[in-house]
């Protein structure tokens, strides 16, 4: 672990190579980025581009993968526009998805922060809280199932009696499966992106606190002033990773309410699944996803543009 | 010039660490809120509190988890903080279907895919973050865009992919490759990566070039090391994501033998002879190894970056 | 800039590439399956089942295969998946390498039959034809006529009643709905496990509308009151959900939440496995299920904490179970078709189905036989056996139609609604839900 990686100087290399200036070495410095990305731009165009060209194609096809697909134009996507639960899972999924993101770049901000440190006895809290992230969905469906047992003798009713609030149906009911669904999500969530923000607060300068302390400010100010500033790229990455991500919100969904009651928390992907996975309906199906696929890519370069806009302004 | 760049190696300041370590004060300044640093009883007393808290809302559930998977018949209505029924039954049950080999076969394609992509994903973003070319944001977006389209949909796609590798003409179905090497394209280790990287300044790349130094040598020497947190992260969530992957194993296997941990728990809660207890057990099994890499990572970042690494 | 211009330029014939070789490696998964297929009597047997690997129902398939291979010298290759079934199929068909044998659920015939992946069997030439019971026939054969596979197994459902709870309470086994709701009414308000607490309920009821279950559990109750999801011939069907019989066992139902509160707490979103947890563990005393949770019941609670009773005769004066079955079915495209009609013959005889019954052990694949001359107690003798048997015998089936799943969900979001919303207007709720359904049926071309 002590590596000691240095940076070769002037004296280790005795060859003298100086920067290079002939057209051989400009060629070179040209083609060197594309060498680094070629590992990648293979595998991506196998087993990313090619299935998902493939996907694209299906949607507008009745897909039968044995007796071959007709093409169908489209319908498929007639077929995903216009059922009745379509624009209420729309709704569902941008509640959904801002909720999730928001509340677990929150969360996850407010736990690193607290849990940031080299004690020992915080590697052994922050592993304890890391769990819920690494865990199977399938099983925190069932564990909060279990805690959100409607009756008033159920954990999470019991807790929030202590504190006066009513029993409540919690996933049972149209009126609080939303919220239900929400606390799940965030709860598994949260310590994902509390994993990626102490990366970057790892980063940041000791320093600089030392000297904002000297200032005056006290703990909030300087989290305020001197790290957030600073965590510019990682909060970047979750933004991303929240526009891509956030719309495709399914599994907690389908695990724990699949839609209902009623269509109250129905998302798109559900919405897919029901009219075309379940059915076998691979064209439809297709034809979902890549409305999925095109929303979250305007998404992701608005968010992209956004953060760059307010990059090269500061 | 030299001195500065020698700073940025790690564990050099050993001398300074050892120091702290002896006079076992903690600094106030080595986390932003400084909680470390409340001297007293206070200061105890704040911490304990507030990592009591945090434990109960995110630890707290996982308890239930492996009370109930100790538990013979747990029950759905209500929680209990020792186990009713204590037995290994669910465990054995677990480990009775044949769980070695899907642990094993698990922990072959996650060794072998986790290098692949860190390797793949650290070069990629090298290039992404230090090059400035056009068409650089295209190239950022579609790599994104592979990760907008639900795994379900690719599926068919994918397999007939897999059956005949386009131009080498290579069948990965049957065999533990074919669930590695597509493992190495994941867009979210690129995207962290190419985050940190673009963080280290420029000044540091250019002194190296000037001091005679390669791309190669650039890259392996200055960029890698300053990355070290991301690293941390694309291990910890590369690890997770291989482990984890449903889709891919499901594809390529041809035999239950060839089956990942996930696909094998999937099985089990899908099977209705069995109690929920076992599933619960699986599910307990299947987490340990994240855990393990999370706490081995933790310690690599961690500790190599809080000793005084000087930006710029 | 020339440097920046060709990396530009680079990209943009990848990306070309990548769409030429695409597009052109995929034009439309071309067409052509099947044809004639050369034959040879001698080539293995792939046979896929819809079981989980390692699991007791695998192992007794494993048993049956070898014993088919013992008695024909057909050689047999056995499959198990569960999870994922779809998706290896539809990875199959997509390769054009189907299994010979899949044995699989009845609902799913008319979608493999749909897809083109089924051959259809001909009565007329089948040797064990007569061997089968007609009934079973019946769920095989789509709306054109055709039969798409073999019957292997049939499946009744009963219910299960908590027998320590309704002794401590002193009362006698339920014999019309009215004694059901009396019963239910006690299990909730008498504390029939006698620990002081308010925690018990009377009805365990998956009512999520995941996999379609509340409609699953609710084809029972529907039939039993006279009542059915369509009416008319097959191929010329009509939707009757909101005919009186059905919604007066939909409404009775929707009184349990609402009226009574005799369902345990969850049901709206809960599917079979929480269903089965709850009944283990004293959540609920009265649970409609099938017969492969007897192995599970007796481990978990003991064999004599329950009781398994045919459910009563409702409002129609009968009980009419829903019936489920798994077919053999003949996949298309294979190798060795005498082969695919040995395995067929071997799977309903005698000696196959008491393989696949295997006693009164777990891991049964057969739980009631479909085989004419057998009675299921010449395999068995655990007598609750015999209340499934029964109970089959005045069964039905789902309709036939093409694709079952979208009425299934239909049907099951409906209930799932008014379940949930004790609001809910029960007849409009069903009246809707026709309306969906003859949409359904007219895309599907069943409708009349």
């Amino acid at each position: 672990m002590s590596a000691t990686l240095e940076v070769p100087t002037a004296r280790r290399l005795s060859s003298g190579r100086r920067p290079v200036a002939s057209p051989a070495g400009k060629l070179k410095r040209y083609v060197m980025p594309w060498l680094f990305l070629a590992p990648a731009l293979v595998l991506f165009i196998v087993f990313k581009f090619i299935p998902m060209i493939d996907a694209i194609r299906m949607s507008f096809y009745d897909v039968q993968p044995y007796l071959g697909d007709e093409w169908v134009g489209g319908e498929n996507y007639a077929a995903v526009f216009s059922d009745s639960s379509f624009l209420g899972a729309i709704g569902n999924t941008v509640i959904l998805a801002v909720g999730t993101t928001a509340g677990s770049m929150l969360i996850g901000m407010v736990l690193a922060l607290l849990l940031e440190g080299t004690a020992k006895n915080l590697w052994v809290i922050r592993t304890a809280v890391f769990i819920p992230a690494v865990a199977a969905m399938a099983v925190v469906a069932e564990i909060w199932r279990v805690l959100m047992y409607p009756a008033a003798s159920g954990p999470m009713n019991s807790l929030i009696g202590l504190f006066g609030f009513g029993p409540s149906e919690f996933l049972n009911s149209a009126d609080s499966s939303m919220i239900s669904v929400l606390i799940v999500g965030i709860w598994k969530s949260a310590p994902y992106d509390m994993m990626i923000i102490l990366a970057g607060l790892a980063g940041v300068d000791r320093t600089l606190y030392e000297a904002a302390a000297l200032d005056g400010a006290g703990p909030l100010r300087r989290v305020w002033s001197v790290t957030f500033p600073q965590l510019k790229g990682v909060l970047s990455i979750l933004i991303t990773l929240a526009a891509i991500r956030g719309l495709r919100v399914f599994t907690e969904v389908f695990l724990l309410t699949n839609g209902g009651p009623n269509g109250a928390t129905e998302v798109l992907m559900t919405l897919i699944y029901k009219l075309g996975l379940e059915r076998g309906e691979l064209g439809i199906a297709s034809a979902g996803s890549v409305v999925l696929l095109v929303a979250t890519v305007v998404l992701t370069v608005l968010v992209r543009a956004a953060g760059r806009k307010k990059k090269g302004a500061s | 010039m030299t001195s500065t760049t020698s700073l940025i190696v790690f564990g050099n300041d050993k001398k300074g660490v050892k120091l702290r370590n002896r006079a076992k004060r903690r600094d106030p300044f080595e986390s932003a809120l400084g909680l470390g640093g409340i001297p007293g009883i206070w200061g105890k007393v704040v911490r304990f509190v507030i990592y009591a808290v945090v434990l109960f809302i995110f630890a707290g559930p996982i308890y239930i988890l492996l009370v109930n998977a100790f538990s013979a018949v747990p029950s759905p209505a209500n929680v209990s903080l020792i186990p009713t029924n204590f037995t290994f039954d669910n465990f054995a049950g677990a480990l009775n279907r044949n769980v070695f080999t899907y642990l094993g076969n698990s922990f072959i394609v996650v060794g072998f895919g986790l290098v692949l992509q860190i390797l793949v994903s650290v070069s990629a973003a090298y290039a992404l973050s230090r090059k400035k070319f056009p068409g650089m944001q295209l190239v950022m977006l579609l790599i994104l865009s592979t990760m907008m389209l639900p795994e379900e949909i690719l599926a068919i796609p994918l397999s007939l992919v897999l059956a005949d590798v386009p131009i080498i003409h290579v069948n990965l179905i049957g065999s533990l490759v074919g669930m590695i090497v597509p493992v190495g394209a994941w867009g979210f280790s690129i995207l962290v990566m190419t985050e940190f990287m673009k963080e280290v300044p420029i000044e540091l790349e250019e002194a190296a070039r000037i001091d005679g130094a390669g791309e190669l040598r650039t890259f392996w020497n200055v960029i890698l090391p300053l990355t070290r947190p991301g690293l941390g992260v694309i291990t910890i969530f590369g690890f997770n994501m291989i482990w984890d992957q449903y889709m891919l194993p499901l594809l390529v296997a041809t035999d239950s033998a060839q089956y990942t941990l996930p696909l094998a728990l999937r099985s089990l809660r899908s099977d209705e002879t069995l109690g929920i207890g076992v599933v619960l057990a699986g599910a307990v099994l299947a987490l340990l190894p994240s855990l393990i890499i999370f706490l081995c990572m933790q310690k690599q970042f961690m500790a190599g970056l809080n000793s005084g690494a000087v930006k710029g | 800039m020339s440097g920046a211009n060709r990396i530009n330029k680079g990209l943009a014939i990848a990306i070309a590439a990548t769409f030429a070789v695409t597009l052109a490696g995929c034009s439309g998964n071309g067409g052509g399956a099947g044809g004639d297929v050369k034959q040879d009597e001698n080539s293995a047997l792939e046979v896929w089942i819809r079981k989980a690997p390692d699991s007791p129902p695998a192992i007794t398939a494993q048993k049956f295969v070898d014993a088919f291979t013992e008695k024909t010298g057909i050689p047999t290759e056995l499959t198990t998946i569960q999870d994922g079934f779809e998706t290896k199929l539809e990875q199959a068909a997509a390769q054009k390498d189907l299994p010979d044998i899949i044995i699989n659920d009845g609902a799913q015939g008319g979608n493999m039959a749909d897809k083109g992946l089924v051959r259809t069997i001909d009565r007329s030439t089948f040797a064990a034809d007569d061997q089968v019971k007609p009934q079973a026939w019946d769920q095989a054969t789509m709306t054109d006529g055709s039969v798409i596979g073999v019957p292997v197994n049939a499946q009744s459902f009963a219910l299960f009643i908590r027998a320590d709870w309704r002794k401590n309470l002193g009362l006698e086994l339920p014999e019309t709905w009215d004694d059901l709701d009396e019963m239910a009414r006690a299990f909730t308000n008498e504390d029939p496990d006698g620990n002081g607490k308010n925690d018990t309920s009377g009805w365990v009821i998956p009512a999520s509308t995941e996999r379609g279950y509340a409609s699953w559990y609710f084809s029972t109750f529907q039939y039993s009151a006279g009542g059915d999801v369509f009416s008319g011939e097959p191929g010329s069907y009509t939707p009757t959900n909101a005919a009186p019989e059905t919604v007066e066992a939909a409404q009775w139902i929707q009184d349990q939440f609402c009226v009574d509160k005799t369902v345990a707490p969850g049901a709206i979103t809960m599917d079979t496995s929480p269903a089965h947890q709850a009944f283990e563990a004293g959540v609920g005393g009265m649970y409609f299920t099938g017969p492969y949770n007897m192995a599970r019941f007796d481990q978990s609670m003991g064999a004599d904490t329950y009781e398994v009773v045919q459910l009563p005769a409702g409002p129609s004066g009968e009980s009419v179970s829903l019936a489920e079955g798994e077919n053999v079915y003949l996949m298309a495209g294979s190798e060795n078709q005498a082969g695919q009609d040995a395995f067929a013959e071997f799977s309903v005889s005698t000696e196959g189905q008491t393989i696949l019954m295997n006693g009164d052990e777990e891991g049964n694949i057969v739980r009631v036989p479909v085989n004419v001359d057998m009675d299921i107690m010449d395999a068995r003798e655990d007598e609750r056996w015999g209340v499934f048997q029964t109970a089959y015998e005045n069964a039905k089936y789902v309709p036939a139609v093409p694709n079952w799943t979208p009425f299934r969900q239909m049907q099951a979001e409906a209930l799932n609604t008014i379940w949930a919303d004790c609001g809910a207007d029960v007849q409009a709720a069903m009246e809707e839900l026709d309306t969906k359904m003859q949409a359904e049926l007219e895309a599907q071309g069943a409708g009349a």
